[in-house]
């Protein structure tokens, strides 16, 4: 599957497409929402991997602009240190189909996207 | 270096109460286990330690040895197909065939640490109408005190609460006490009763459950202890009741009356009505 990494840490941005690759999945990465949008204008991805804190156009920022412009119909999961039951359920309220909360591994991250692909 | 005879009278001590068989090949799996236990009992060496389990064991060795001995893997909604199963078909047959049932008994041996019976409330309470939870009564055990003392304080750090459970059930079913501690809501703790139980040793009672969950357990066992489990489990299932392995398990070559039956694609075992 063709993945998008949308955060703005380099870091997270190697640590998480080392983790699709060894899946087996391909990726891409936008370091903001803006780019992301950009990115999804011209290739067609599978899954949408989303922080929440990001400058520019920042994760709910994005979420907000995909889903009331239909820009995706790729399943997004929120991918972030913000672990407050609130923010999860915003997140989920405004179409996020899965929450990871930082820090996770590698299993968890492939179990999170097998569920997004065929869970409860 | 641990001599091959105190290896072999752990090993044989484990199996003899819980039969969980450690091979002579496996020998060097106990060597961390064994470790442990030199810890928390103050023993300097490894010899030291059999010298007091030969003389005498107390209580407290004698958990200790039973939960160190155990694999207690788990996660929540593990294999994710038997939950959707079990709520979109077995749990409605079973209430179509007995309208006037008012318990739904469902016993998960080889709990854990409780991952297991609260997947199956949680699948319930997001399936199917209210009345079917109120009506379910989990009997949930296990042989390893650790683990259920786990299991009853229903409280699991960030990544338990990830590890295959989907994001809606967790806000749905958990109240955040930390970012370590999320605990399981009263309405789906209320359900479960846990206990301690040997499946090798304790009595089981007679066509009590209307569901058995009892997954990765019995593949630590040999043949002969797997089947006479599974026959007691079918005897304390009810007519028309439902049995549940791991996904990798069978009861295929064991002789048993149980019905094979793959539901949604998931392998379940009937005792018939
Ligand atoms: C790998 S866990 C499986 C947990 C859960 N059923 C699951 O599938 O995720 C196996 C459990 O079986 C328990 N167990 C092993 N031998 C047992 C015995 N003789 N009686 C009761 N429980 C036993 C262990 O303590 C451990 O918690
Ligand atoms: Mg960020």
């Amino acid at each position: 599957m063709k993945i998008l990494i949308v955060d703005d840490s380099k870091a997270i941005n190697l640590m998480v497409s080392d983790m699709l690759h060894e899946a087996g999945h391909e990726s891409l990465w936008a370091e903001n929402g803006q780019k992301a949008v950009d990115i999804i204008a011209k290739e067609k991805v599978d899954l949408i991997l989303l922080d929440w804190n990001m400058p520019v156009m920042n994760g709910p920022e994005f979420l907000e602009k995909v889903k009331s412009e239909n820009l995706t119909s790729a399943p997004i999961v929120m991918m972030t240190t913000e672990n407050k039951p609130d923010y999860i359920m915003k997140a989920l309220e405004m179409g996020a189909s899965e929450y990871i909360m930082k820090p996770f591994t590698s299993d968890i991250l492939i179990n999170k996207i097998d569920l997004v692909l065929g869970g409860f | 270096m641990t001599s091959e005879h105190i290896y072999k009278f752990f090993a044989d001590y484990i199996y003899k109460h819980s039969g969980i068989y450690y091979k002579e090949s496996d020998f060097y799996r106990l060597d961390s286990r064994l470790n442990t236990m030199m810890k928390s009992l103050s023993c300097a060496t490894v010899e030291d330690l059999h010298k007091a389990y030969t003389t005498n064991v107390t209580k407290d060795m004698h958990s200790l040895l039973i939960n160190i001995a155990t694999n207690n893997e788990t996660y929540f909604m593990r294999d994710n197909k038997p939950f959707l199963t079990l709520v979109n078909k077995v749990i409605p047959e079973i209430l179509a065939n007995n309208k006037s049932l008012t318990k739904l008994s469902i016993w998960c041996a080889g709990c854990s640490t409780g991952q297991e019976p609260y997947s199956i409330l949680m699948s319930i309470a997001h399936k199917c109408t209210p009345d079917v939870l109120t009506k379910t009564e989990i009997t949930a055990t296990d042989i390893s005190t650790d683990a259920l003392s786990k299991a009853k304080k229903a409280t699991y750090d960030g990544l338990d609460v990830q590890r295959g459970l989907p994001a809606p059930l967790l806000v749905k079913y958990f109240i955040k006490e930390s970012d370590e501690a999320w605990r399981i809501n009263d309405t789906i703790r209320s359900r479960v009763t846990f206990g301690e139980f040997n499946l090798l040793t304790d009595n089981f009672p007679a066509s009590k459950y209307n569901i058995i969950f009892c997954r990765n357990v019995l593949i630590y066992q040999d043949k002969d202890n797997r089947k006479s489990i599974l026959e007691k489990f079918y005897k304390a299932l009810v007519p028309g009741g439902v049995f549940f392995m791991g996904s990798g398990e069978s009861v295929i070559g064991l002789g048993l009356d149980f019905k094979q039956e793959i539901i949604d694609g998931t392998l379940v075992y009937k005792k018939p009505a």
